[in-house]
């Protein structure tokens, strides 16, 4: 790479506004603001505000990338009639902007919230109301067909995979009280069992795919969790937890080593609602920038890769349905004024 | 003593209401009513405000919108059934204190 002296020598650019393909550390002067700028990548990630759902809801699944992700099913607003619906909306992200597309064949919502699949190819299985649900759809880019069943139904499970061939589902909860430790895999035509969590729990943040994976916090039988187990493809390893317990918090991460998870439902130091967000290096746990709200929110949906992720839906403090999505850039390229 | 947040009333419009840099030099929260707190007496906190054209309030005008919002929550929640109440999913909206 070329060293700044070789670049522009030992002068100053003197541009309008932000001079285009500056390098980090280049210097230049903006001169319709009147500021000495440099553009430097940074270590910590930042959320940003993106385009809103048309329908707000919680509990929904995603797939995809932050430029082009989609989001489905999910349930509504409790507190104002109707209560509590079902919501068979498919929504497609293009980076900017949400559009409706085809529905679910079954409205529903705490499905898997996993970050699997993409825009073109993803499975939306398991969830609840009314009954608890054993239902599997796949999405093929235009439609939703349905097909095999899990083999254990259940709801709030965590959830992996690539595309609509190949996917994990793990944990979740089958009546209050019932909380599972069952992982199935998913082979584009039925799902096997294989080996269980070493956790029973349900809210889980799961990323990756069907041979990688990650389940991170959770809700299970003494309450909120912050216990993280890695699967390798045949096994569950309990790895370091996470910084803060939570349930219904939203995840992002397309392989075991790298992800983040983000917001959820706190016990401490009361019951609450957090915008927290933390990643994972394959390691560790790293708490960095939180969301910005509202108050923050659970059962929000992510997708995504641990460096360019999205939150999207999601149920705020005051039970309202959120439409707000956030995306998330882990090394942003920022401009400092020297001013600052 | 000197106020830690300040207040603004503005409508997140989605892509570019807050952006990455932002984002960086500064730390948001938003509440119910399209209420936003920022660090007061800072230069970026000032500088969003004006870019999202938002309207200031003190903590006390701020508080009392996030109040109507989340009494209006608690109202709507208690009015539903007790079968509608006993949702796990269901929680009663909790009250919500800003900070100076």
């Amino acid at each position: 790479m070329a060293t700044y002296k070789e670049k522009v020598g030992t002068s100053v650019v003197n541009y309008a506004g932000s001079y285009p393909g500056a390098v980090d550390g280049e210097l230049w002067y903006d001169s319709t603001n009147k500021d000495f700028k440099y553009n430097f990548t940074s270590t910590v990630g930042s959320w940003a505000t993106g385009g809103s759902l048309n329908t707000g809801r919680r509990a929904m699944g995603g797939a995809g990338t932050q430029t082009a992700a989609l989001g489905f099913g999910g349930n509504s607003n409790p507190g104002s009639p109707p209560y509590s619906v079902d919501i068979d909306k498919t929504e497609k992200y293009n980076g900017t902007s949400w559009t409706e597309v085809n529905d679910l064949t079954t409205a529903r919502g705490y499905g898997t919230r996993g970050s699997g699949g993409s825009q073109t190819s993803a499975l939306f299985y398991g969830g609840t109301p009314p009954s608890v649900l054993a239902y599997t759809e796949s999405w093929n880019g235009t439609n939703w067909t349905e097909v095999n069943d899990l083999n254990t139904g259940r709801y709030n499970l965590g959830g992996a995979g690539a595309d609509n061939t190949s996917a994990l589902a793990f944990g979740g909860i089958y009546n209050p009280g019932q909380i599972q430790a069952v992982t199935e895999s998913w082979n584009g035509t039925n799902w096997t069992q294989v080996n269980v969590l070493n956790t029973a729990r349900s809210q889980i943040a799961g990323f990756g795919i069907a041979t990688s994976a990650i389940a991170a916090t959770g809700e299970g039988a003494s309450g909120r969790l912050d216990i993280t187990e890695l699967w390798n493809g045949t096994n569950w390893t309990e790895v370091n937890d996470t910084n803060a317990d939570r349930s219904g918090a939203g995840a992002a991460g397309v392989v075991n080593t790298a992800g983040l998870i983000f917001g959820g439902f706190q016990s401490s130091p009361v019951d609450s609602n957090v915008g927290k967000t933390e990643t994972w290096n394959g390691t560790n746990w790293t708490e960095e920038a939180d969301l910005s709200g509202p108050v923050y929110y659970q059962q929000q949906t992510g997708a995504g890769t641990a460096s360019s992720a999205i939150s999207f839906g999601g149920e705020g403090s005051s039970n309202q349905m959120r439409t707000a999505t956030e995306e998330w850039s882990g090394s942003p390229v920022t401009t400092k004024v020297l001013t600052d | 003593m000197a106020k830690t947040y300040q207040y603004c009333v503005a409508e997140n419009w989605g892509k570019g209401f807050i952006d990455h840099v932002e984002s960086q030099r500064i730390t948001f929260a938003g509440y119910p009513g399209n209420v936003w707190q920022v660090p007061a007496y800072n230069k970026h906190g000032n500088l969003w405000i004006a870019k999202v054209a938002g309207t200031v309030k003190t903590k006390t005008e701020a508080q009392a919108i996030v109040d109507a919002e989340v009494q209006a929550a608690q109202a709507a929640w208690d009015a539903q059934s007790d079968e509608e109440k006993a949702d796990e999913f269901n929680t009663r909206p909790a009250d919500i204190t800003l900070e100076d």
